[in-house]
């Protein structure tokens, strides 16, 4: 690695000469390296800094102590040697307008971009106060107190300053850098609110930096006669300009980005393009008004992410991330090496001990002082105070980098006399804090036990009472009539909503912005992949039959199919869940946040900020319908899935036993099959292990499977359907009741014939149900067109959609007054089902979990209950639309019911 | 608010911004929201200290409080006897400790106070049912419940007693950075 950034140092001088040496004849090749030059250069050195990354990494031990940063300023320092010894002169210095113009921005841009923003508004108070008061408070204290020191004689005659030449230089100084506290915390892992505290302040103190910087250095140029009282308000009012006008820019051109790309449908190659480009020319005309170009980037970046990810396709997505990522790190590497590199140049630093270690002290004292003093008022105003450990890192944490050294790189030699001495200090700083406090930092953090980031997930717990304490909470804001933080949070999203995201987002992005779906979609794309992974057909049943493989234990890749096949397809909707599966007590608890997850209700929003005592908003029972209806839709998602994964099963099992007629297949693991005998009445245990809780049983019904297989392989690329026929027969006859006791869990007590399932792409329409024939307004019949269309995948949005409708019509019809009448056979069913409840509520309610609501069904439920609906709104909330315990009850209609799912399976 | 010296004397004022965490308007405004709830029982003037108790139907009857499961309990907890009656002090002291303003500290010794539904300082598994009851909607089974309860209190269950002390929930709490 270091060769060949050595040649290219030493290739110039023999490169120069044979060009004009020989002009006779045509050349057959010629020797065009000044053309190339400069280019070349640039590529070698990334090069060269890239390779160097590799070497480093190879020894997995050297990286963990060592921070990346440190052993590229000592790679640095060793090519500037070799640099230096070959060419007898340095070359290659961190140029400050290279630094500023192409190597600074990639890293804001990607630090503004992929901003945890909730995190960073969450603690802009504290982060503003450290990044503006602290700055303030260290550049002046750094400056006197240096100042004093040259007065006292301390140091050496050489150093001309003057008070301003040193508030100038302690401006530069004082700075946190974005870059070293980036390349240092994110290898230490401290929890997020400190790292965001830290960073957050590196990244919005470039505002003081550059109005301190700016102030000071005209004012060393004019000399200090010449500066009147107008030049220190002046330099007030620039600070606000340069801070805001920097972030006015970065909004502005984050609203351009965004609308930009809402427009980019056709031409979704150049989507990442617009990133870049927009984010730099942020950055550009920032910087060309002499605005924080890095705070108008980062503003940019934390703005515009919302709507663009919405915007922009999967792909792009993915192209965006990873270039950011790759040229920030390498504008990162770059820039450590270089300062490596420039330090070599020993004409221009002069050395002075006294300055040297005064400003080391200094900026570390004042640091500390201003991190106590600061936390010491901020932690009144905090929820979270921050505690002395967490001081003591911040203090410690505040690198210098380099942005203060080509800062001071920029000073003028003829205005500030004592450049040198600036130099040769802010170098010693700078590899000070980056080599000895990146190296210490990490033991530091273990040894105080600073909280590390934990992902954990919360414990049952902490799930239980934040919840309840939510709803402990609630409202209580609204009659103190004090509005917090949250409020305005709150403020903003609904504006967001409205507005903006309606402005700036593609009407598909938006629609689509509901978590269900969101969950939804992940989940198919995972699907589909591992359906490609596992060669894209259909696993075998011997597969299938051993659902707790040893290979799975370190599953954190594994497909959704085969968590669930594992998990008695119990139908997962938290992708974390899914994700972060290891040991059997994780399981549980998994099961058990799920069980939490699933049935919590939420908390009641609050009311409007217009808010009347005589008068409930309208808004209260669409909430509440609303959320019954996610909760219905879960349910049937999960009940969805492990139709699905049944569907797996019955199609290979299927195949090996080709037989006309219905048949039961157990799908009982070992453990499943003991559990069973042990309960030979069929309750369930509470006790089960959850993983081993296998799939259910399946009857399926050949000839339609026939059919299917043909229908799956034409349909590979475009989606897969599943379409589920629940018989009558089965629904009233053979269903269990426990068989829906969990709402989560298929049980594996299940017997034969609880849900017929089979996959079957051939479509009978639905008849009309009952609510359309008698709510006309309800009526949709065109669109249960769309349930037959064989371009699923294009479709699935209208699908669920109209899923949505028809519960929603469902419920309409439930709520409302019984004044429609409806043959006496619907209340016979329907009494029974509403006087028990009361009693049976909990015995009855898990099993609407794992019954699908069919359209038909559903409005019959929805008509039965509307006969005998004084009690329908409470019942509402207690029994959302699914009168389940009916379908043991109810006689076969004579209808078939519908599942069906789709599943976008393109990649 | 012309009339708003009337209400209260300037001393009474201040000691209510002493003992809560409120300001003078939210104090006021506090009041009148109390004293909404039953013009004709609540004095306008409450310079003389009228022992003045509204009974918890008419707490709960509040809008705002109508949604909250949790209403019943609240109200019994911060009542002076523990029937869920309040007096305009406990009014204040209930909406005070349950602001944003209040510290963590106090919220979660109430909220402590709340979780034990039957008074015998420690929240133990009926506590617990009743708790996630109250927060599912009675939508899950018994066995359901029982289970989340047993797992709660295995998980916060430091001395192992089979109930949660102050002592555990606090620990609890400290960890839980959502916890307002």
């Amino acid at each position: 690695a270091e060769r060949s950034g050595g040649s290219g140092g030493a290739m110039q001088p023999p490169a120069a000469s044979p060009g004009p040496a020989a002009p006779a004849g045509a050349e057959l090749l010629r020797w065009q390296w000044r053309e190339v030059q400069a280019p070349c250069l640039v590529a070698a050195w990334i090069l060269v800094a890239s390779l160097a990354k590799i070497v480093f990494h190879l020894s997995r031990k050297v990286t963990s102590v060592v921070p990346e940063s440190c052993l590229l300023i000592l790679l640095g320092l060793g090519l500037g040697g070799i640099v230096l010894a070959v060419a007898k002169k340095a070359e290659y210095q961190l140029e400050p307008n290279m630094f500023f113009l192409f190597l600074l921005p990639p890293i804001v841009l990607d630090s503004g971009y992929f901003m945890p923003s909730r995190l960073f508004f969450d603690n802009i108070g504290a982060i503003l106060t450290y990044a503006v008061v602290g700055t303030l408070w260290n550049s002046f204290a750094t400056g006197t107190a240096l100042w004093g020191l040259h007065r006292a004689g301390l140091m050496d005659p050489g150093v001309e300053a003057g008070l301003m030449d040193f508030l100038l230089f302690g401006s530069l100084i004082s700075a946190v850098d974005p870059v070293a506290v980036l390349a240092v915390f994110e290898e230490v892992h401290v929890n997020e609110t400190l790292f965001i505290i830290v960073f957050g302040e590196s990244l919005l103190n470039d505002a003081v930096t550059v109005v301190l910087y700016k102030v000071f250095n005209s004012f060393v140029e004019l000399g200090p006669a010449h500066i009147h009282a107008t030049d220190y308000v002046k330099g007030v009012a620039s600070f606000f300009l340069v801070s805001l006008g920097g972030t006015a820019v970065g909004l502005l051109f984050a609203f351009l980005l965004a609308l930009i790309t809402r427009f980019t449908k056709r031409v979704r190659i150049i989507e990442p393009l617009f990133v870049f480009l927009l984010a730099y020319v942020a950055y550009l005309a920032a910087e060309m008004v002499s605005l924080s170009a890095i705070l108008a980037v980062t503003f940019c970046g934390i703005c515009c992410k919302k709507y663009v990810e919405a915007n922009i396709s999967q792909k792009s997505r993915t192209t965006v991330k990873y270039t950011m990522k790759t040229l920030a790190s390498s504008s990162e590497t770059i820039i450590f090496m270089f300062l490596g590199i420039s330090a070599v140049d020993t004409s221009k630093w002069t050395w002075d001990t006294a300055l040297v270690l005064g400003t080391l002290f200094f900026i570390l004292l004042f640091r500390a002082v201003g991190v106590v003093l600061q936390t010491y008022v901020l932690n009144r105003f905090r929820l979270i105070p921050l505690d002395r450990i967490d001081q003591v890192v911040m203090s410690y944490g505040g690198l210098r980098g380099a942005v203060a050294f080509a800062l001071v790189i920029l000073l003028d030699r003829e205005k500030v006399k004592a450049k040198d001495y600036f130099v040769a200090t802010t170098i010693v700083v700078v590899f000070f804090t980056v080599i000895v406090q990146g190296l210490t930092i990490k033991p530091l953090v273990t040894w105080l036990k600073v909280k590390r980031s934990d992902h954990h997930k919360p414990t049952l717990n902490e799930e239980l009472h934040e919840h309840a304490f939510d709803h402990i909470l609630a409202a209580v804001e609204d009659i103190v009539g004090h509005h917090g933080y949250h409020y305005w949070r709150d403020k903003w999203e609904q504006f967001d909503k409205k507005y903006l995201s309606q402005l700036l987002m593609r009407k598909s992005a938006y629609r689509l912005r509901d978590e269900i779906w969101d969950v939804y979609y992940k989940l198919n794309i995972r699907d589909a992949i591992s359906f490609v992974d596992q060669g894209g057909h259909v696993h075998s049943a011997a597969k299938l039959a051993l659902p707790s493989m040893p290979s799975r234990t370190s599953m954190s890749e594994s497909s959704v199919t085969n968590l669930l096949r594992e998990s008695g397809s119990g139908a997962c909707l938290d992708l974390q869940v899914i994700d972060t599966v290891r040991s059997r007590r994780d399981k549980e608890d998994a099961a058990m946040h799920h069980v939490l997850r699933g049935s919590l209700y939420k908390p009641r929003r609050r009311y409007k900020a217009s808010y009347s005592r005589h008068f409930i908003s309208p808004d209260k029972q669409e909430r509440q319908d609303k959320e019954i209806f996610r909760q219905n839709m879960k349910r049937r998602l999960e009940t969805f899935k492990s139709t699905k994964h049944n569907v797996c099963s019955s199609k290979s099992k299927a195949r090996l036993k080709e037989k006309g007629r219905k048949k039961a297949i157990p799908l009982l693991s070992q453990k499943n099959i003991s559990l069973t005998k042990e309960t030979p009445n069929g309750k369930t245990h509470r006790n089960v292990p959850w993983q081993d809780a296998a799939p259910v049983l399946v009857m399926v019904s050949s000839e339609e499977e026939e059919s299917d297989s043909s229908e799956t392989e034409k349909e590979d690329d475009e989606g897969i359907v599943f379409v589920a026929r629940a018989t009558d027969e089965v629904l009233q006859g053979k269903t269990t009741p426990e068989l829906c006791k969990l709402p989560l869990t298929v049980p594996p007590s299940a017997s034969p014939g609880s849900l017929d399932v089979c996959p079957s792409p051939c479509i009978i329409p639905p008849s009309p149900t009952l609510a359309e024939k008698e709510l006309p307004w309800k009526g949709d019949q065109a669109d249960l067109a769309v349930y037959v269309s064989s371009e699923t995948t294009k479709i699935v949005p209208v699908d669920m959609q109209k899923a949505w409708n028809q519960s929603i019509s469902s419920l309409e019809s439930i709520a409302s007054p019984p004044g429609i009448e409806s043959g006496p056979q619907h209340r016979r069913f329907a009494c029974p089902v509403l006087e028990e409840q009361p009693q049976s509520a909990c015995q009855a309610m898990p099993e609407q979990s794992s019954c699908f609501q069919f359209p038909s069904h559903i409005s019959k439920s929805g008509r039965s209950q509307s006969d005998s609906s004084p009690e329908g709104p409470e019942q509402q909330e207690l029994q959302p639309l699914m009168a389940t315990e009916e379908q043991g009850r109810v006689p076969p209609s004579g209808e078939p019911r519908w599942l069906m799912f789709n599943r976008a399976s393109h990649l | 608010m012309g009339n708003k010296q009337t209400i209260f004397t300037q001393e009474q004022l201040d000691a209510y911004q002493d003992c809560t965490f409120f300001t003078r308007k939210e104090i006021l405004r506090l009041f009148h929201r109390y004293r909404d709830l039953a013009p004709q029982l609540v004095p306008l003037d409450y310079t003389d200290k009228p022992a003045v108790t509204l009974p918890y139907e008419l707490i709960g009857s509040m809008p705002e409080l109508k949604d909250n499961p949790f209403r019943q309990r609240i109200a019994e907890v911060f009542s002076e006897h523990g029937d869920g009656n309040m007096t305009l002090d406990d009014f204040l002291d209930m909406f005070s400790v349950l602001s944003e303003m209040a510290p963590r500290d106090l919220k979660a010794y109430y909220a402590f106070k709340i979780y034990d539904f039957n008074n015998d300082d420690y929240i133990c598994k009926s506590d617990l049912e009743k708790t996630v009851n109250k927060l599912t909607r009675n939508e899950l089974t018994p066995e359901e419940i029982s289970l989340v309860c047993e797992k709660v209190i295995y998980e916060a269950d430091v001395d192992n007693d089979g109930k949660l002390s102050l002592a555990d929930f606090q620990h609890m709490i400290v960890r839980a950075p959502d916890f307002l």
